[in-house]
């Protein structure tokens, strides 16, 4: 091969591979600006989605009138000490709560100690395949506009489904509020789910107060570490000094 | 590039990178189309870490999920590897700091990685050990991708004009 053939096949070679990095390089910015643009245009559906669900939150929003705490809860008993309780009707440890410490509750209320303020929430939804905890905490209201909430709290409680069940029906939820004398108002709301957009509201706004699981209690507004009968009742008396 | 790696090497690593390439994609898909279905959830579960209001970690438990999915799409595509990579590494970064912070502050929480859900079950306890060795995985799966993004069947790769 002549020296100027050479020259000439490097020369060509050169340019080549110019060409090869240019292109490349131009490669390289699109996708980038293809990326960015999918990531950005991703976030944006999500805060759209998320924007639309809260406005169907409140569009469809039915407010109990019993509710107190912002229309928040339902309170049981009008004694000087205040205990929230957070609970999802689906949730084992709040069984086994109700089922330790009911009793002691009831006494408190009847001396006269306390108010317990209920929020039902619903963050177990994914446990059950029906969204029992929703479809409980609405009837919980239901049964509030009825004048029933402690009661049919109660036998929520003691008729609880496991976790991954699929979680009582409507006609079940009915029937045990016909149990603790609810009538026909308390049967349509139930089947009529008016109230669910109201349980999702209240488990936002105990989110919002950083309750993020249940049950969680509160006496006097401090979290109550002890829950057995002998740790709320502790909790109380220390706050009635 | 490759003339410094030996023959062999320059075969056998877009091999390695399709792996690891795929690997995070359904790392993210999964990941994401788990908690794509209940944003409320997946907003309590940012919430759960108390490190924003509730309302900014509601917008970012909404939009976490989606971008999740889009991450894991631009990857199983091969499109723009690197970048790719580096925004899942940089991700994968904010999650282990925020669970070593959770950790740090004893947080009982889930870590809400492949879940909705904040708060923990019936006598759980928090797994943040394993959940950081297990993001830390993920990361080298990202390194892998940063450090040698040529992948094969990749978009990159036939908009590059390289071998199939």
């Amino acid at each position: 091969m002549s020296k100027a053939t050479k020259d000439r096949a490097q020369a060509k070679r050169i340019v080549e591979q110019q060409r090869a990095a240019e292109r490349r390089r131009q490669v390289t910015i699109w996708t980038s600006v293809a990326v960015v643009a999918v990531l950005v245009i991703a976030g944006l559906v999500g805060w759209g989605i998320a924007a639309g669900q809260e406005d169907n939150k409140t569009a469809n929003l039915v407010t109990p009138s019993v509710a107190v705490d912002d229309g928040t809860a339902f309170a049981v008993g009008t004694g000087p000490v205040k205990i929230d309780v957070y609970e999802d009707f689906m949730c084992p440890i709040c069984g086994q709560f109700e089922s330790s410490v009911a009793g002691t509750i009831d006494q408190l209320v009847a001396a006269n100690k306390v108010t317990v303020q209920y929020h039902p929430i619903a963050i177990l939804d994914d446990a059950s395949s029906t969204a029992y905890s929703t479809r409980s905490a609405a009837a919980s209201a239901a049964a509030a506009v009825g004048g029933k909430f402690a009661e049919y709290h109660k036998v929520l409680f003691a008729n609880q489904p496991a976790e991954g069940s699929a979680g009582l029906d409507d006609a079940k939820l009915v029937e045990l509020g016909k149990s603790v004398g609810l009538g026909d108002d308390f049967a349509k709301a139930v089947d009529d789910g008016t109230y669910k957009a109201w349980a999702t509201k209240v488990t936002d706004t105990a989110a919002s107060r950083r309750v993020t699981s249940t049950p969680t209690v509160k006496v006097a507004g401090t979290n109550l570490q002890d829950r057995s009968a002998a740790g709320l009742t502790a909790a109380v008396d220390a706050a009635a000094q | 590039m490759e003339t410094g790696l030996s023959a062999r090497r320059a075969v056998m690593l877009p091999w390695v990178s399709t792996v690891a390439r795929l690997g995070l994609a359904a790392v993210w898909l999964i990941a994401g189309g788990l908690k794509v279905g209940d944003l409320a959830a997946s907003g309590r579960a940012v919430s759960a870490y108390q490190i924003f209001p509730y309302d900014v970690a509601k917008v970012i438990g909404a939009v976490q999920p989606f971008l999740e999915i889009a991450l894991g799409l631009l990857l199983l595509a091969g499109l723009a590897v690197r970048l790719s990579a580096g925004i899942s590494a940089a991700l994968l970064l904010i999650f282990i700091a925020g669970i070593i912070s959770a950790w740090s502050r004893g947080l009982q929480i889930d870590c809400g990685c492949f879940s909705s859900g904040g708060e923990l079950g019936a006598g759980a306890s928090p797994t943040y050990g394993w959940d950081i060795v297990r993001d830390v995985g993920f990361l080298v799966l990202a390194g892998i991708l940063l450090w040698w993004p040529r992948t094969r069947y990749s978009v990159d790769g036939i908009l590059m004009g390289d071998v199939q």
